[in-house]
């Protein structure tokens, strides 16, 4: 087998979806049908994720010198695609009442996911950028996409601006660092004195413009304002792409840079991080608190869990990668079962404001099952034992813990105190009772019953990973110890 | 050598640059601004438009195909960057890089035959037209009990 | 083997319970099902006090007595283990937690209509946490009951509260219940976590053994600030008094039995987690808090009894004795000698039965008059059968009458800390005299005085009376043959006070 035969099989997964990108325009081309449209997206997701799992026995491979598919990368290509076809099921119904053109939405959900895995293997600023791109400008279409709910066309013109700039700040950080090191790739930015001198102001400023950049996607305060307006006009399916996927893979890339980059090794920069995640952790949450429609909430309330997660970064434990790789998987599966109640309670196409907190009233005693999802979703979020969510919470007091970061410790706990009060709040109005005017959950709609299978799955699959979570913690430590090295 | 002085051999032409492009710009207005007539009354403010007075707004709603076909033709237009960028450097690439330059090309085509299916490049009115009707109906069956409700 | 079956027991009792709820609601089967976990709980910790063998260790230094061990692998990563463990400590707590559970089941008969299944399931779940917590010697086990028990006991709060409020009032408490106790467990996490760590770094095996992690040495400032973690903890959940604000609402708004599992044993398993963790694992740390500790013991004394005193309803009147008892806890706990431990072990048990009791009682009496309020009360004696002389008994037992339970607890607290803390004994023992004035002011408004009316309301229920008799039977045993508890608890008693003092005397040394 010769080297290109084997850098290919490496990036097997990511060529899996794009090929099936590829098909859907040729079937687009040929004729328009929905079931078939869908069908080949989730073929061609399941089969990329096989692949993945398939290449775990495969070791790294260094795909050009663009990309690397390790451990670690395959662990964050698996999550990706879960929450990808995750959003996929949901997305069916939620467009069935959707009266134009509706098969273009998997070939975006599709390109964007395949921007995702491109942006989880990069170690290159050219792949990083071409996956950062690539996973936002199809978002931009998706965020858009019921372009004639005004909210949603709003929300698409938000995140497209706010985006852009975005990236002009991260393209100028990276021609600071390239103008400074004369190195695109990750390894190589070292600091002109060598490996333990300071960088230069040219590289902090650098560096500090790319990190404005990823804490834009990642929506960390003073970045966020954009989230709540954009999660509240979304589409329920993309809201549920945009908090998982997309932070997902943005957050693994900015932990690939701060592992391998040398620079990255300031303790000014650390601080600063620091920073970051104490004001997203208690800003987001505080901001929730005062929040009625659902998705709003939410979206704060991811504010404040990838501000949990930035401490990590800060701590630089040998724990962290371990705790990253476990925390995501938590809040990825925690997130789209909650997503995933709203937008199957919630559709566009029969009224105005559908994910505002009352039409969750009493939900438990017109669809038991998906509020006790809810529920659950609500305390995993909250972090709570039993569920995957207090693994997570759990690993990160560890890692603040371990490295001594007494100030973030308490920002954590003070940060899930103030976030109790308001998951709590969701979880007791899907007990309350009715009132007479509530609207029905909507039902019908073709693809409702699997979405609803992929919410009780995640449901379980949130009980289950909280009482045994060895398996989940396993991988991680495998994945952390591949990046780690 | 000084870093000093290496500083300034790699400044010098951007801010060479900078006051030229600076310079430029002011020396057109200013020489306009000295030497130009200027009064002050109410005809000749107005445009001059042959004796006829002006009427209406300078600004014409056009038709938001022209920027759909703007942006096509932008699209298209631009793979020629890569191309040319191949095209310098193809013997090294060799066929690897052929074959990576032919997939291209074909997502290429098979965009544009998307473009042309969904009928983007259709410029007379008749499938577009059927289509904004279409919209136009169904958005009226859908919006307007929400209308109500706000 | 033993182990798993108390543990488990609750939670499979309780899927049971829910499972009867779907379909048709089968209230009955529900009751019953409940009621009989609880009994096989009971039964099996019954044949273990008389048969398993309690008498003093020899050496303290080495590793706990347990009766019973069971271990297995769960998380191997952290080292954390499924390790249950009984002595005579956790055995004392288990019965009191089957015991108040039955008795919730049954106290619970005629005020939950609706749902019964659902309730039920949540109320042995609750229980089942806490039992977790009394067997549970993995310090990450350990938390994960601790806050497990938390989320049927919010839903219990919030969706059978108090009938006379609505919804959003109880869950108002329930709220305000949970992010008290959430918040601060956090805190005792990231103790734990430190703790660990810590015993990582000296000794290189990361484990979250309860065992392995007394031989950490726990001296410095760092100890300091990982002991405040967890007293933290439990002084939210016990409450002491800056920390207390949740009790009253939260015990106002509970369902009655609802209630009586709060205060019996929630409260008592942060009593529980002191005696168990906080003292030995942090000896040094503890010394120099002490002070400070019983000061905050004084205050819950005094604090708890002036606000008892200024109540209307009796529900909180009551809450805010508990947070008086728990002051003389707290002074025992800090006092340390073995005298003192073991009256805290009996001051904790007396209280729970008497709290529970006049909890119940209270529920009773709103079922008949449908109000709780004391100043539309008066004049009863006589009028509700044999109800108002069980208050009686309670409330003087609450006050700590000879012959109680109460008074041997906080007889031998006082006795036991006389020694060392003169002055703290003499101002905590002023306290027991205003338990007496609102203990019999409670009494004094709602039972005597001149009745409105002639003629009897109601008398009493078969099953309510074999309930309150049941509780004055354990009442008056606590209090008469104090032996029976006092010798099963005695070893472990022992050894943290042995350590407490050897912590005593290293304090002394590094200051």
């Amino acid at each position: 087998m010769n080297d290109t035969w084997f850098q290919i099989l490496g990036a097997l997964p990511p060529l899996l979806v794009a090929l099936s990108v590829i098909g859907l325009f040729v079937t687009l081309c040929i004729a328009r049908h929905e079931r078939l449209v869908y069908a080949m997206t989730v073929g061609g997701l399941n089969l990329a994720l096989v692949a993945t799992i398939a290449l775990i026995p495969l070791g790294p491979v260094a795909v050009t010198p663009l990309y690397i598919v390790d451990f670690y990368t395959l662990f964050f290509w698996g999550v990706i695609l879960v929450a990808t076809l995750a959003c996929a099921a949901f997305a069916m119904p939620y467009l069935s009442g959707f009266n134009d053109r509706r098969e273009e939405f998997y070939i975006l959900l599709a390109t964007s996911a395949l921007g995702a895995m491109s942006l989880v293997a990069a170690r290159h600023f050219g792949s990083l950028f071409v996956g950062l791109e690539a996973l936002s400008i199809p978002l931009y279409g998706m965020v858009a996409y019921t372009f004639r709910t005004r909210a949603s066309l709003e929300a698409g013109f938000k995140y497209m601006i706010l985006s852009g700039v975005a990236s002009a700040f991260l393209l100028f950080g990276m021609a600071l660092l390239y103008g400074a090191t004369g190195s695109l790739a990750f390894t190589n930015l070292i600091p002109a004195g060598g490996y333990d001198a300071d960088a230069g102001p040219w590289m902090l400023m650098g560096i500090g413009m790319m990190l404005v950049a990823l804490t834009f996607k990642l929506s960390l305060v003073p970045f966020h304002v954009w989230t709540p307006d954009v999660y509240e006009g979304a589409p329920a399916p993309v809201a549920t792409f945009l908090a998982t996927v997309s932070k997902t893979a943005v957050f693994a890339l900015l932990l690939r840079l701060f592992v391998s980059a040398p620079i990255t090794d300031n303790a000014w920069l650390l601080t600063l991080v620091g920073v970051l995640a104490l004001a997203s952790m208690l800003i987001g949450n505080l901001l929730a608190l005062r929040q009625d429609n659902l998705k709003r909430l939410l979206g704060y309330s991811s504010i404040a869990h990838l501000g949990y997660l930035l401490t990590t970064l800060v701590a630089g434990a040998s724990l962290s990668i371990e705790a990253v790789a476990v925390y995501l998987a938590t809040y990825v599966g925690t997130s789209l079962g909650a997503f995933g109640v709203v937008s199957l309670v919630s559709s566009p196409f029969a009224g105005k404001d559908a994910a505002h907190i009352d039409h969750f009233r009493g939900l438990y005693y017109k669809r038991p099952v998906l509020a006790v999802s809810m529920a659950i979703m609500m305390l995993s979020l909250a972090g709570i034992p039993l569920t995957m969510g207090f693994i997570g919470k759990f690993y990160i007091l560890s890692v603040t813990m371990a490295s001594g970061l007494w100030w973030l410790t308490g920002g954590v706990i003070v940060g899930s105190g103030i976030a109790l009060f308001y998951y709590l709040r969701v979880m007791a109005i899907l007990f309350m009772d009715r009132p007479a005017h509530a609207r029905e959950p909507q039902l019908s709609g073709t693809g409702d019953n699997w979405a609803q299978t992929v919410v009780w799955l995640l449901a379980a699959a949130t009980i289950l990973m909280g009482i045994y979570p060895a398996p989940l913690i396993d991988l991680a430590a495998v994945a952390g110890i591949t990046l780690g090295s | 050598m000084e870093p000093a002085v290496q500083h300034t051999v790699v400044i010098w032409p951007l801010i060479l640059f900078l006051v030229a492009a600076l310079g430029l710009v002011t020396v057109m207005l200013g020489l306009s601004y000295v030497l130009g007539g200027r009064h002050d009354n109410r005809l000749g403010n107005q445009p001059y438009e042959s004796g006829i007075k002006p009427t209406g707004s300078a600004r014409t709603k056009f038709s938001a195909k022209f920027y759909l076909v703007a942006i096509i033709f932008v699209l298209f237009d631009l793979e020629i960057v890569f191309i040319f960028s191949w095209a310098i450097s193809a013997r090294d690439l060799g066929w690897v890089g052929y074959e990576a330059f032919l997939t291209f090309l074909f997502d290429l085509t098979l965009g544009f035959a998307y473009a042309w299916k969904i009928g983007a490049l259709d410029w007379s009115p008749r499938a577009p037209r059927q289509l904004r009707l279409d919209a136009i109906e169904s958005n009226q069956q859908r919006n307007l009990p929400s209308e109500q409700t706000s | 083997m033993l182990l798993c079956w108390l543990l488990f027991i609750p939670f499979i009792g309780g899927l049971a319970c829910w499972a009867t709820s779907r379909g048709r609601d089968n209230a009955g089967l529900a009751r019953v099902i409940a009621f009989l976990s609880m009994a096989a709980v009971f039964v099996p910790a019954v044949v273990v006090w008389f048969t398993g063998d309690f008498s003093l260790s020899g050496d303290p230094s080495i590793a706990p007595a347990w009766q019973y061990e069971i271990a297995a692998d769960w998380i191997s990563r952290f080292g954390i283990e499924f390790h249950l463990a009984l002595d005579g400590l956790s055995l004392v707590m288990v019965m009191l937690a089957s015991v108040l559970g039955m008795l919730s089941v049954v106290a619970s008969a005629s005020t939950v209509k609706s749902c019964v299944g659902v309730f039920h399931a949540n109320l042995l779940w609750t229980l089942g946490g806490v039992i977790g917590i009394f067997l549970a010697i993995d310090l990450f086990l350990y938390f994960f009951f601790w806050e497990l028990m938390l989320i049927p006991m919010y839903f219990l709060i919030a969706l059978w509260g108090h009938e006379e409020n609505d919804r959003s009032t109880n869950t108002a408490a329930a709220v305000k219940f949970f992010i008290y106790t959430q918040t601060s467990g956090l805190a005792m996490l990231a103790a734990i976590l430190g703790l660990v760590f810590l015993h990582y770094d000296q000794s290189g095996v990361l484990t979250f053994d309860y065992n392995q992690l007394l031989t950490t040495d726990t001296s410095g400032a760092f100890g300091m600030v990982l002991m405040l973690g967890f007293f933290l903890a439990f002084a939210v959940k016990l409450p002491a008094v800056p920390f207390h604000g949740w009790l009253a609402d939260t015990q106002a708004n509970a369902p009655t039995s609802g209630a009586v599992d709060l205060s019996g044993i929630l409260v008592k398993t942060a009593a529980y987690g002191l005696l168990r963790f906080a003292l030995p694992l942090f000896p040094e740390a503890s010394a120099n808090f002490a002070p400070v500790a019983m000061t905050l013991g004084l205050i819950s004394i005094y604090y708890g009894a002036v606000m008892a005193f200024a109540q209307n309803d009796i529900k909180r009147l009551i809450s805010y004795s508990s947070i008086s008892h728990m002051g003389f806890v707290l002074v025992g706990l800090y006092a340390g000698t073995m005298l003192a431990l073991q009256g805290v072990v009996l001051q904790v048990l007396a209280s729970a039965v008497s709290t529970a009791a006049l909890f119940i009682l209270a529920g009773q009496l709103y079922e008949r008059m449908g109000t709780r309020d004391m100043r539309a009360l008066g004049g009863l004696f006589g009028r509700l059968g044999a109800l108002p002389g069980f208050s009686l008994v309670f409330v003087v037992a609450s006050l700590g009458m000879p012959a109680t339970g109460n008074f041997l607890g906080e007889f031998l607290i006082l006795f036991g800390a006389f020694a060392a803390h003169p002055w703290f004994v003499v101002i905590a023992a002023g306290g027991m005299i205003l338990a007496a004035v609102y203990a019999l002011y409670m009494m004094h408004r709602v039972y005597w005085g001149n009745p409105d009316a002639g003629g009897t309301i109601a008398t009493m229920r078969v099953r309510e009376y074999t309930m309150m008799m049941a509780l004055v039977l354990i009442t008056l045993i606590l209090g008469l043959f104090p032996n029976t508890v006092l010798h099963v608890t005695q070893t472990v008693t022992h050894d943290i006070s042995s350590w407490f003092a050897a912590g005593v005397i290293a304090a002394a040394q590094t200051s």
